[in-house]
């Protein structure tokens, strides 16, 4: 399921090494790849510039520069009790619970499902009846049953983190290399340390999978939550920013959450490559 | 060169599949018979899909026969166990551990101490040639090396017999010789009691002292048994060795 | 072949699911009915069952019938989904092949990347309001994402030895990314078109949640602020039953097509 799109330079560019197509005659510099990115990045922010100060439309869309200068601001002023990193703070601590509380319920109970049929055959179809509604078709009954406090936040993360964890956990045990377990029962291996040595290390990595969507998933579940209603938050801020009329309000957090998102995804392929060290790159 | 007690014994082995509804019944392998001797390295050739992994794994004790018995050393086989050790076609070392841990880990299930098992451990991985890459994971390893490390595992437990499928199958012509060499090698350092199965006829009379052929289609049955007298190490060109290779194949029509 | 033979599953194995979904539903009617768990906390399946025959013609109390708030919801999100489709992948095969459009279309794209697609729905709210353009701007931000990145990863993908057979015949670059590029990612490209439903659909939902005045999220907002539980629990099933229709329509679609193209050959 996860692509990367940063690893392939040399390949692509060994394959346009001969070419003689389109591109071929606008010159080495326009092929250039970083060249472009700037030119990229140059002409996306002067459009943006542009596109914001003609005529009415700066009502709709800010500057890049007034961006940053609202980032600025929410960075110091405090806006509903809170600055924006305490806002950052409110939702990773609803995120930290809430996924903490779906992958120790989520993770122990897809290796059950994984290591007893009976136990499958038992809960897995309540799940699946589960399965497709989406974690934040639960928001009103969360607030009907937990008020429009933290409890109906975290109930919702928890449930999104939940999901991934389970199938993670549970498709990870299942899809483990038989051969494997030939391998260890050749070495005279028991039941119980064929399940220490084998089927959990052999499952690990995809339950690590799991973790990491269960937690980016997290993140989005805190923020719908956060829109539908709260008082602190990621969330709150950017529909602050819409009640308010304020979109550079809105596109300052929006910059804040997809750093945030983006650093979660880093460091946790970091600890990854930590935790996994055998974990083979795909190919290409 | 072998004294004659009888390690491996089985008794009129056959197999039957079934498919998963019990409908198509495919028979695997039929009145198998044989006996291998200690230190007996004894190589069990046939072209594809003719049942001699089958054969193999039922003397591992992984598959069940649906007729006959395997004794070793006269118990009868019920299961996989320590004191058979097995090297698989396809490698399957455990990705997550390094060689080390790969090679130590019969060890540490039968409850060596951390520091014997490394003496021991070691002691094997240099006798295939891999010192230097214990810290290695099994993906950085090249198909021959990852092949040594199975040998490696195989032989650290001191099974009673070592089983060997088709374990060069997957590695390219150059390697494959030079395995065999190491194979041979190893072996004439450390005796064990061999069932290697190949369907490389050069590969059996190579490193076998008897070799037994299957019949080339379905269900598998024993057809012959050559005793290989050549002095180790054999050279592929010897004169005895290319006449030996040539009489098995032509009695063999390895089928494709 | 499997060595395995395979086991007759025992009969109570294959009897506890059924045990486990009805055993489910009668202990939430119990529940229920017992009132252990109130009544203005969760409606008891039976209630939710004539709920669901009477909002099939009954427009109260929340304006619409129940098929009016489905359809509303899937012409949303389709038609965000159609947009993300007819633009994310041309973008994204044209990524994978031409260094120009990669070095141009990337850095935007990777600023938008990361940005979760419910945190688009206050900014669409702002631009074009409650109404159906800002539905079909958010499905879109979010759609596009996973359909460029499959359409780059699949034309990465083709196989080299292809692409080197077809220079040798003289190939131009337009006819190797039309002629071997484009076939080879398609199944990459069906990979992408799955996980853009389901995120458009989970997005669509959440933006009714927020701000709607019909469709399915409308109605789950609508049985909390009137205090009807049935309500609830009537809208998230129908996310569920639609969301996993759709679902299986495209798996469909997608076995049919790609069938062909394995047997082609140039899948792989």
């Amino acid at each position: 399921m996860k692509t990367t799109m940063g690893h392939t330079v040399s390949v692509h560019a060994a394959s346009h090494g001969n070419g003689k197509g389109t591109a071929a005659h606008i010159g080495k510099v326009v092929k250039n790849r970083y060249v472009l990115y700037f030119v990229s990045i140059v002409s996306l922010l002067v459009i943006w510039h542009f596109s914001a100060v003609i005529g009415e439309s700066s009502k709709y869309m800010p500057t890049p520069a007034m961006v940053l200068t609202e980032l600025w601001r929410i960075a110091h002023e405090n806006l509903a009790g809170k600055n924006l990193l305490g806002h950052l703070w409110s939702s990773m601590h609803r995120v930290l619970i809430g996924f903490a509380i779906g992958s120790l319920v989520g993770v122990p109970l897809g290796l059950f499902m994984a290591l007893n049929r009976y136990l499958n055959a038992l809960v897995k179809p309540i799940f699946d009846l589960f399965k497709p509604m989406p974690p934040i078709s639960w928001i009103s009954l969360a607030i009907l049953w937990f008020g429009i406090g933290e409890e109906s936040k975290v109930f919702i993360i928890a449930i999104g983190a939940f999901v991934p964890a389970l199938i993670n956990s549970y498709n990870g045990i299942r899809l483990v290399d038989p051969a494997l377990y030939d391998a260890i029962r050749m070495l005279g291996a028991n039941r119980w340390q064929t399940m220490i040595e084998v089927t959990f290390p052999a499952g690990f990595p995809a339950l690590f999978a799991g973790l990491q969507i269960a937690l980016s998933v997290a993140w989005s579940c805190v923020l719908a939550a956060e829109l539908v209603s709260a008082r602190s938050g990621m969330g709150f801020l950017i529909i602050l920013g819409m009640t308010m009329s304020n979109p550079a309000m809105i596109l300052s957090g929006m910059v804040v959450i997809a750093i945030t998102a983006y650093l979660i995804t880093v460091v946790l392929s970091n600890v990854e490559k930590w935790v996994c060290p055998w974990k083979v790159e795909l190919p290409q | 060169m072998t004294d004659q007690t009888t390690k491996i014994e089985c008794q009129n082995l056959s197999k039957i599949f079934k498919q998963r509804s019990g409908k198509v019944q495919i028979p695997v392998l039929e009145s198998i018979s044989l006996s291998v001797v200690e230190n007996e390295f004894l190589v069990i050739v046939g072209p594809g899909q003719c049942g001699k992994t089958t054969l193999l794994r039922i003397i591992a004790g992984l598959e069940t026969p649906t007729t006959g018995k395997v004794f070793l050393d006269g118990k009868e086989v019920t299961g996989p166990g320590p004191d058979r050790g097995m090297v698989f076609q396809k490698y399957t070392l455990f990705p997550w551990k390094t060689v080390m841990g790969n090679v130590e880990m019969g060890l540490k299930i039968g409850g060596m101490s951390k520091r014997q098992r490394r003496e021991v451990a070691s002691h094997y991985i240099n006798l295939v040639g891999l010192q230097g890459f214990e810290k290695a994971y099994p993906h950085q390893l090249s198909g021959g090396m990852k092949q040594r490390v199975g040998i490696a595992r195989a032989y650290a437990n001191n099974p009673k017999v070592l089983l060997l499928d088709e374990p060069f199958g997957q590695l390219d012509a150059q390697t494959r010789y030079l395995m065999e060499q190491e194979t041979a090698r190893i072996w004439s350092v450390e005796k064990k009691t061999v069932i290697f199965v190949t369907n490389s006829i050069e590969e059996a009379v190579y490193l076998a002292d008897r070799i037994v052929t299957l019949e080339g289609k379905l269900p598998g049955r024993l057809k012959s048994t050559y005793v290989v007298n050549l002095p180790r190490p054999r050279e592929h060109i010897d004169k005895e060795f290319l006449e030996m290779r040539h009489t098995i194949t032509k009695e063999t029509e390895l089928l494709l | 072949m499997n060595s395995e033979t395979k086991l007759k599953d025992p009969l109570s194995l294959k009897i506890a699911p059924w045990v486990s979904v009805i055993g489910f539903f009668v202990v939430w009617q119990l529940l229920i009915d017992t009132e252990i768990v109130p009544r203005i906390l969760l409606a008891s399946p039976v209630e939710v069952g004539k709920l669901l025959i009477d909002k099939l013609t009954n427009p109260d109390p929340d304006g619409a019938v129940l098929m009016t708030h489905t359809i509303i919801s899937l012409i949303e999100a389709l038609l965000g989904y159609i947009l993300a489709l007819i633009t994310g992948i041309p973008l994204g095969l044209l990524m994978g092949w031409f260094v120009v459009a990669e070095g141009l279309a990337r850095p935007p794209f990777e600023m938008i990347r990361p940005i979760p697609p419910v945190a688009w729905i206050p900014l669409a709210i702002f631009w074009f309001g409650i109404g159906i353009t800002g539905k079909v701007f958010i499905i879109w931000a979010c759609a596009v994402v996973p359909c460029v990145i499959n359409a780059y990863t699949g034309v990465r993908m083709a196989n080299p030895t292809l692409i080197q057979m077809a220079r040798t015949y003289g190939a131009s670059d337009w006819q190797i990314f039309t002629k071997i590029c484009i076939p080879s990612a398609l199944p990459m490209v069906f990979g992408g078109l799955q996980i853009a439903l389901a995120l458009a659909w989970t997005t669509l939902v959440a933006a009714e949640l927020i701000a709607a005045d019909a469709g399915l999220g409308y109605l789950i907002t609508m049985g909390r602020r009137l205090l009807r539980p049935d309500m609830i629990v009537l809208g998230m099933i129908m996310v569920g039953l639609t969301g996993w229709f759709i679902g299986n329509i495209i798996d469909r679609i997608e076995r049919r097509l790609t069938a062909g193209l394995e047997r082609g050959g140039a899948a792989t």
